[in-house]
Parts: structure tokens; C-alpha cells; sequence
């Protein structure tokens, strides 16, 4: 889970590990994805989202493809 | 009993993600036993239990955390100040997570994985500014747990 500067350099990145580039995050998608996960970390009833909430939390930031399915068995190899 | 086994578990839980909050750095199993006061072995029992339930990575002597996302117990390359505090994050995803586990503006540091330009973003309240950088994450979501030091 890394940074890049631009999504040219990630297609650059992939290319020389030979490796199909994923969907691309903006900074605000990630952004809305720690306020998701973590805003209530520290606090004494926080959990993990399940596999339902993590659909409807990609789900809003617009995050749809796939990829982003915590139970799906069927993307990439 | 098994109410007290959670309740002694959330209290390890806290503990340890305090210690992080506090300090930037990852807490060693006897401050946590002191900090709950527990013995040395139900902390390490803890731990085992946390690991299982995915709020703890350790490392393989079983009592030393590596992870208590969005927190690293190691070094790596996304780091996040926060006044004259200094964390480390698991990953990019986790540097914005330790902004947004704190509650706090701070500057996340970090650097582009395939130019090595550096990252420096200050992230007030409501979140970054505008920004060209993007997030690129090669591991599908489900399969970030099965080698999460990959992901």
C-alpha cells in the first residue's frame, strides 16, 4: 500500500515487476478510507469493519471494482 | 469467565494502543503487564488472543508487536509527525489512519515507490489538502490478512 506521484509512475512501477495495475486511490478516497478504519482505534469498542461494512465503506468513497470485495476469490492471480 | 477474558483483553488492547498514541513507539509486553497488572504469561496470552482476532501482528517470539494498525512497531518508509511526536505507519494507507486514530493535524512523510520523490503532506483536520498524488495498493482486499508485511 503505497504512495506514488502521479498514475503514470504507478503503471511504471507495475510494469517492471510485470504485475497488472490495480485501481487507483485519489488522496481524499484515502483520506475517507482512515477516517473509516481508524477514527474510533483508540477508543474501547473499536473493532474491524466486517466483510459487509467494508463493502458499503468502499462502496461510498466509490470504490467498486472487485478488488475492493473482501471475500472475493476470484481477482488476480 | 469468558466475559472476563475479554474484558482483560480490551484493557491489554488499550494499553498497548495508548502506549503507541503516548509515544510513537511499541510498548514491550512487561510495560503492558505492569500497565494492567497482569503477570508477564496472561499478556502473552493476550496477545495471542488479539493476534487471532486481528487487532495485533507479532512477531514470531509471539510477544513482540509488530503491528497494531494503523501503528508499526519497525521502521519504515511512511511516517507522520504530530507536534514534536514521531510514528511510524505500516503503509500509506496507515499514515493517514494514524492522523485519523488521533484526532489530530500532523504531516504525514513519505516518498513515491517508484521515483522516490519525497512525500511531505500536512493534514489538518478535515483531511489533506489537494493533492496529484494517488494510492496504488497491488494486494486485493481479500488477501491482505493472509501476508499482511506484503500488503
Amino acid at each position: 500500500m503505497l504512495f506514488f506521484r502521479s498514475e503514470e509512475l504507478v503503471k511504471d512501477w507495475c510494469r517492471a515487476r510485470g504485475v497488472e495495475p490495480r485501481p487507483i486511490v485519489s488522496i481524499p478516497q484515502l483520506w475517507g478510507l482512515a477516517t473509516e478504519w481508524y477514527s474510533t482505534r483508540l477508543a474501547p469498542n473499536a473493532r474491524r469493519p466486517g466483510p459487509a461494512e467494508m463493502r458499503e465503506i468502499f462502496a461510498r468513497l466509490g470504490l467498486t471494482d472487485s478488488f475492493w470485495d473482501p471475500q472475493a476469490d476470484t481477482f488476480g492471480a | 469467565m469468558e466475559q472476563q477474558t475479554t474484558d482483560f483483553d480490551t484493557r491489554v488492547k488499550l494499553a498497548v494502543y495508548r502506549h503507541f498514541a503516548q509515544t510513537g513507539q511499541r510498548p514491550a509486553s512487561a510495560e503492558i503487564a505492569a500497565h494492567v497488572g497482569a503477570d508477564a504469561d496472561q499478556v502473552r496470552e493476550a496477545f495471542g488472543r488479539l493476534r487471532a482476532n486481528r487487532v495485533l501482528f507479532l512477531e514470531p517470539d509471539g510477544e513482540t508487536i509488530r503491528m497494531a494498525p494503523p501503528f508499526s512497531g519497525v521502521p519504515t518508509q511512511h511516517r507522520v509527525i504530530v507536534g514534536k511526536r514521531e510514528y511510524v505507519a505500516n503503509c500509506a494507507w496507515d499514515a493517514f489512519g494514524i492522523l485519523a486514530a488521533l484526532h489530530e493535524p500532523g504531516t504525514v512523510i513519505s516518498a513515491c515507490a517508484q521515483s522516490g520523490e519525497r512525500l511531505e503532506l500536512p493534514v489538518g483536520p478535515d483531511g489533506p489538502p489537494p493533492s496529484e498524488w494517488v494510492f496504488h495498493c497491488l494486494v486485493p482486499a481479500s488477501r491482505w490478512w493472509a501476508d499482511l508485511v506484503f500488503t
